[in-house]
């Protein structure tokens, strides 16, 4: 068995990066912790990307992760944004405030 | 504008605008469309122009379908049609066309005749209503629609038409939307009518799929050539299109809408109810006749149906509409809904000679139907408006001697629609009878006998109520002969209620439908031209009149007698009754005549129930599985539940987030198996 | 690549370059000149420049209808077809600009509308591309622009709220169609849709295909709100201005249906498998059948319980993302783009009467609307149109759009397979009828509340409504008008 580790394995991590983010946005609270998750689940994509780029033996993946990054800090920008706005109004960065929208 | 003005101008102008009959026909069409919008954008503020337009639009549209029957109708013309693209959007061609035949060419006389007899009549029933404008632009834009069913030459174009139909009787029906009542009709008609439509749009997607075509013509001749085209649907294929007939000919079970409608002005009902949207499922039918006449096919699941064919359900349908709608008018006490009830029972009757296999004679029944049914309502409207808007019939009485013309002219139409010979009525309903004997149908034909005697018997009991005896009210007392714009469309209207069958018209339409069979029976000769239909008409009067019992004793004599034990009946119960006798001698039975069999009932029984169900449950799910579980128990016994669950459920829109994670996990089980 | 593509690149890309032109002079008038404006002043000139930038963009477009392009491994693809699309994408985004002068919900009018104009652009490069990349940047301009504006109104709390939970559903959608994009790319080696196409069919048994294709679709299932991705929309819905709103159900669903039957079409047509009646192979056809299914049954249904005008508007959004999934299935683009066309300008339209009687009464129930007859006949009849139409009743465009993708749905397969699907279709669309004419009910029979008085909007907003009445009236009477545009 080789040490070098092989397609599978990235994409094992991927997987679990991918269902450790999402995790966090199911079970957490706190919106900027969910917020976290999602990135979570963005990179587990990009460490995807990168790895079949890498055995595709081509480039594609690579360009599309750069940018990724770029649009995931983009994200990042007017997530805050938003989370800051609903702060001012309420207080409180938590999901369970979030319900005053409902049928 | 003057009406002869407008009129000269327009026959004038469409022989140089084109002499082929399929321009007419366009031009037929779309005069009512023109008038509505002229009505619309110009003459939107004046009753008198608003009139004028409408009623000389439809008068032309009258003038040059009678033209056009004279060209077509008559002789052995071929079929016409004119079609222009629509739409070709890859595999999906429609075309726009028109189809001139000697069907087409009947039912436009009756649409647009009956159209602009009621639309003189209008002008005096609905004479200082405040939007009167509005009521002829209704009244337009119904004609325009229903001139568009009869025309059409294919199933997308006729379900396009159909569809308006509906959206124009919402807005006649539901013309005094103020009152509640009359909107609620409107918006039960309409509903009604979709269910029976979502039928119709699911046959048409089927026969188009199967066939790859929705053109009549073109079907026909490929159904000819290929009668399994339609493989295993082709039955449920015919059902489904039958349903949509269902609900604008107001089969049972889709019957609930058409007495509701009633709500409407008087002319409204007689338009509707009479000659046009009711009678379109029946001339659906029999335009689409060749549909039923492949092999009867069903698909596995449905196999248990064996050899029964979808001509055999209709007839039974429609027998059945026929029977229960004869019991329900015998104990209703509003004129119009009296006449209402009538006029599914008859509808029944048309549907159940298409089921037998007598498209002619359904169409015949039709036709004269149109007439004497036109005339019975607005005759009612006369009644009504002359009895302060009072319906019930045992509040009047004693009217023949204040109301004469009307009166007379009611009087025809009862008798036309009993099938006293020789009126128009007797032979339509020989013809319908001897469809159903002739093609293999006892049973039908028996129930058609019976139904025959209660027609009778609850007209008669009409005219005997309301007209003879004394009067019962104030009302009653006071009322007197309606104006000449009202009494004029009666008279009118009674001479093809007496008149109508003596020309052929039976020969022409069997003519129409059975030609390839050499299957022509009846009086008359096989090829008819004009002339010979003249003197047909006047020269052999005595000939007519017996001709039936010659030719087919039984439903002749049957039907007669029929009549005359109705007759009797009537005679000896309602002979100056001052109250109905039958509820003592029926009991509770007359109880559920009187209330319909309870069917609205049930209707609500099941179906508020049902949506209530559907939408609390849906309501529930949102309230409580999607919105977070976390609500603050407003409804006070459902605190405890939310208080359970919020427990399980941290917040909403993490609920949000499991469901959807959920989804996509369901969406790969599913998929995966 | 030489100077030379560049220089024909910058000439194809001349509509999108107007578009981002007339996003920066929206933002330097408003923050350079009309600073000590009032709102409404600075609202209906923000929306006569970008109603003149997007003018003219549309005359770029028409003067180049055209063209074909395919340009850097499908990261630009032109036909005509795509430049029609973008027409009507610039319509309905001056349409939304122009509500904007409905009721004053920001101070920062200049701003919003610049992002309407950024959100079209995002639009217009997501209907020219064939390259999974492009599609995803595309994806998240068209997303963030459209969230930040759900945010606009910061006096509601509502506002901030629901465009959170937009952008936080959002931002998990976009991570699964990523993850399902990475995979797509690591079985095929390739981000271009057509060689995706090519070697895809090779997997076609393979689960992995078969979650890649499930997370895709559950991407875009979330921006066409197709049940169970559709739970932030009844939220959003009533959250977000207007404007935003309608934004929302218009121009971005017009986009995601093109891109979605594009990316199904082109990259993966080897892997449809089948969603026919007892011929179920797994496959995307499948996926869809099943969503348009669910979407169907779940949005007519609660859209019955539905009091609050804008939720009963999300729900029939969803339920006809459901009809409109029935033209994929079809794989019958014209029927899609017609039906996503037609819908979408319907829709805006409402949202158009919902600002302007919200804006009047501060109403937002369905009740809101009684007597509106005697308020203002205009909104009546416009309303009534784009409710008709929205129910399928010939002949407007909402029933030939869902005669045309049911017909597409029930001629796929000899044997009719998937009549079961147009069944359900017809029979749904039979009861969204009962909450229609709940609508109407109010509009033209119950009576006016007492201390109401006239609803007028201004007359731009007027003039556009009547405008869109008629073509939702004409398009639907003579489909072949727009159809032909389509093909």
């Amino acid at each position: 068995m080789s040490l070098t580790p092989g397609l599978h394995h990235f994409l094992v991590v991927s997987a679990l990066l991918f269902s450790l983010g999402l995790l966090g946005v199911l079970a957490r609270r706190n919106l900027l912790v969910i917020y976290m998750g999602l990135e979570l689940m963005l990179n587990a994509a990009n460490l995807a990307l990168v790895a079949f780029s890498r055995f595709n033996a081509n480039l594609n993946g690579q360009v599309m992760v750069f940018f990724i990054i770029t649009v995931a800090a983009a994200e990042v920008a007017v997530g805050l944004a938003l989370i800051v706005a609903l702060y001012r109004k309420r207080q409180s960065a938590h999901v369970e405030d979030l319900t005053s929208l409902k049928l | 504008m003057d009406v002869h003005a407008a009129h000269n101008a327009v026959t004038a102008a469409a022989p140089a605008f084109s002499s082929r009959p399929e321009d007419i026909a366009w031009f037929i069409l779309l005069l009512p469309l023109l008038a509505a919008a002229g009505i619309t954008l110009i003459v939107r503020r004046s009753n008198f122009l608003a009139a004028t337009f409408s009623i000389a639009a439809t008068v032309t549209a009258f003038v040059l379908s009678f033209v056009l029957f004279l060209m077509f109708g008559v002789g052995d013309a071929a079929a016409v049609t004119s079609p222009f693209a629509w739409l070709h959007a890859g595999e999906l061609a429609v075309n726009l066309g028109v189809t001139v035949d000697k069907l087409s060419t009947l039912m436009l006389l009756v649409v647009t005749g009956v159209s602009a007899l009621v639309q003189v009549y209008s002008v005096g029933y609905m004479h200082g209503d405040r939007s009167f404008p509005r009521f002829f632009i209704g009244l337009s834009l119904f004609t325009f629609s229903m001139l568009g069913i009869v025309l059409a030459d294919n199933f997308v174009m006729m379900f396009l038409f159909w569809e308006l139909v509906g959206v124009s009787s919402w807005l006649l029906i539901g013309f005094w939307y103020e009152k509640e009542s009359a909107a609620d009709a409107a918006k039960k008609a309409f509903l009604t009518n979709r269910l029976g439509d979502f039928g119709f749009l699911l046959g048409i997607i089927i026969i188009w799929a199967a066939a790859g075509t929705v053109n009549f013509a073109e079907l026909s001749q490929k159904l000819g050539a290929h009668p399994d085209l339609l493989g295993s649907l082709a039955s449920v294929a015919g059902l489904l299109v039958f349903m949509g007939a269902m609900g604008k000919s107001a089969q049972f079970p889709l019957h609930v809408w058409l007495p509701d409608a009633m709500e409407g002005p008087t002319p409204v009902s007689a338009l509707i109810h009479a000659a046009t949207m009711v009678a379109a499922g029946v001339y659906m039918l029999c335009r689409v006749f060749f549909l039923y006449q492949v092999e009867t096919a069903w698909p596995a699941a449905l196999a248990f149906f064996g050899s029964i064919s979808a001509l055999d359900i209709i007839g039974g349908i429609g027998a059945f509409t026929a029977l229960l709608a004869a019991l329900m008018a015998i104990q209703q006490n509003d004129i119009k809904r009296i006449l209402a009830y009538s006029t599914l029972s008859q509808l029944g009757y048309m549907v159940m000679a298409v089921g037998c296999g007598g498209p002619d004679a359904a169409m015949y029944h039709l036709t004269t139907h149109a007439g004497f049914k036109a005339l019975l309502f607005l005759g009612a409207g006369s009644v009504i408006h002359a009895c302060h808007h009072e319906q019930d019939i045992w509040k009047m009485g004693g009217l023949r001697k204040l109301m004469p013309k009307t009166f007379l002219t009611f009087a025809l139409g009862t008798a036309a629609l009993a099938g006293l010979p020789p009126l128009s009525g007797f032979y339509s309903k020989d013809a319908v009878l001897l469809a159903a004997l002739d093609n293999g149908h006892p049973v039908l034909f028996g129930l058609g006998v019976l139904i025959a005697a209660m027609t009778t018997f609850y007209m008669l009991r009409l005219v005997l109520v309301a007209f003879l005896g004394s009067g019962r009210s104030e009302a009653a007392g006071h009322a007197h002969e309606s104006p000449g714009a009202m009494t004029w469309p009666l008279v009118i209207l009674a001479v093809p209620s007496v008149m109508l069958a003596w020309v052929p018209l039976g020969d022409y339409l069997t003519h129409h439908f059975f030609t390839d069979h050499g299957h022509v029976h009846g009086h008359g000769s096989e090829v008819i031209s004009f002339g010979a239909t003249i003197s047909a008409a006047f020269g052999l009067v005595n000939h007519i009149l017996f001709e039936p019992f010659n030719h087919a004793p039984l439903p002749a004599f049957l039907g007669t007698g029929a009549l005359i034990i109705g007759a009797w009946i009537a005679v000896t119960l309602y002979w100056n009754a001052e109250r109905d006798p039958l509820p003592k001698l029926l009991g509770s039975f007359a109880r559920g005549m009187r209330n319909r069999f309870y069917f609205d009932e049930i209707y609500e029984a099941i179906f508020i129930p049902l949506h209530d169900l559907v939408a609390r449950l849906a309501d529930w799910f949102d309230r409580w599985v999607v919105g977070g579980l976390a609500v603050r128990g407003a409804h006070g016994s459902t605190e405890l539940l939310g208080r359970a669950l919020r427990i399980v459920q941290s917040g909403n829109l993490q609920t949000y987030t499991f469901f959807f994670v959920a989804g996509v996990a369901l969406v790969v089980l599913i998929a995966l198996k | 690549m030489t100077n030379g593509d560049y220089y024909q690149l910058l000439k194809l890309l001349a509509p999108e370059w107007t578009v981002v032109g007339t996003v920066l002079a929206i933002l330097f008038a408003d923050l350079q000149f009309w600073r000590n404006r009032s709102v409404a002043w600075r609202s209906a000139g923000a929306a006569s420049i970008l109603s003149l930038g997007f003018a003219a963009a549309a005359g770029l477009l028409i003067w180049k209808r055209a063209v074909t392009a395919d340009l850097l491994g499908g990261t630009l693809v032109l036909s005509p077809t795509s430049q029609y699309v973008k027409l009507a994408l610039l319509g309905l985004a001056i349409v939304t600009a122009w509500l904007c002068t409905e009721g004053e919900f920001t101070k920062h009018v200049g701003e919003f509308v610049a992002l309407i104009a950024l959100a079209t652009a995002g639009m217009m490069f997501l209907v020219s591309t064939e390259n999974l990349l492009m599609v995803f940047v595309a994806l998240e301009l068209v997303s963030l622009s459209l969230y930040v504006m759900t945010a606009f109104n910061k006096r509601s709390p509502r506002s901030a709220e629901a465009a959170l939970k937009y952008f936080l559903f959002g931002g998990m959608a976009a991570a699964f169609t990523l993850f399902g994009f990475s995979f797509l790319y690591g079985l095929t080696g390739s981000i271009h849709l057509p060689t995706i196409a090519a070697k895809i069919s090779w997997h076609a048994g393979d689960p992995l295909t078969l979650v890649a294709i499930v997370l895709v679709v559950a991407g875009f299932g979330f921006k066409i709100a197709a049940v169970p991705f559709h739970l932030w929309a009844p939220d959003a819905y009533e959250g977000a201005p207007a404007p935003a709103a309608a934004f929302i159900a218009s121009g971005s669903k017009v986009a995601s249906f093109f891109v979605l039957g594009k990316l199904l079409s082109v990259g993966l047509p080897g892997v449809g498998g089948s969603g026919a009646w007892k011929a179920f192979s797994p496959g995307w056809l499948a996926v869809v059948a099943i969503l348009a299914t669910a979407s169907m049954i779940f949005g007519n249904l609660a859209a019955l319980a539905q009091s609050s005008l804008r939720r009963l508007l999300a729900y029939s959004a969803i339920a006809h993302a459901g009809y409109a999934l029935l033209a994929i299935i079809g794989g019958s683009q014209p029927a899609l783009l017609y039906y996503a066309i037609t819908y979408a300008v319907t829709s805006v339209g409402i949202f158009g009467v919902v600002a302007v009687v919200e804006n009047r009464t501060g109403n937002e129930d369905i009740a809101g609307l009684a007597g509106l007859r005697e308020r203002s006949f205009l909104l009546s009849v416009a309303l009534s149109v784009f409710v008709l139409s929205l129910a399928g009743v010939p002949p407007l465009a909402g029933f030939f759009g869902k005669f045309y993708a049911f017909a597409a749905a029930a001629k796929l397969g000899s044997s009719l397979g998937y009549w079961w699907l147009v069944a359900l279709a017809l029979g749904a669309s039979c009861v969204s009828l009962f909450y229609y004419l709940q609508v109407l009910k109010q509009v033209w029979v119950a009576p006016v509340p007492e201390g109401q008085g006239k609803v007028a909007g201004g007359w731009v907003v007027s003039i556009l409504l009547a405008l869109l009445a008629l073509a939702v009236l004409v398009t639907g009477a003579a489909p072949e008008l727009l159809i032909r545009f389509l093909k």
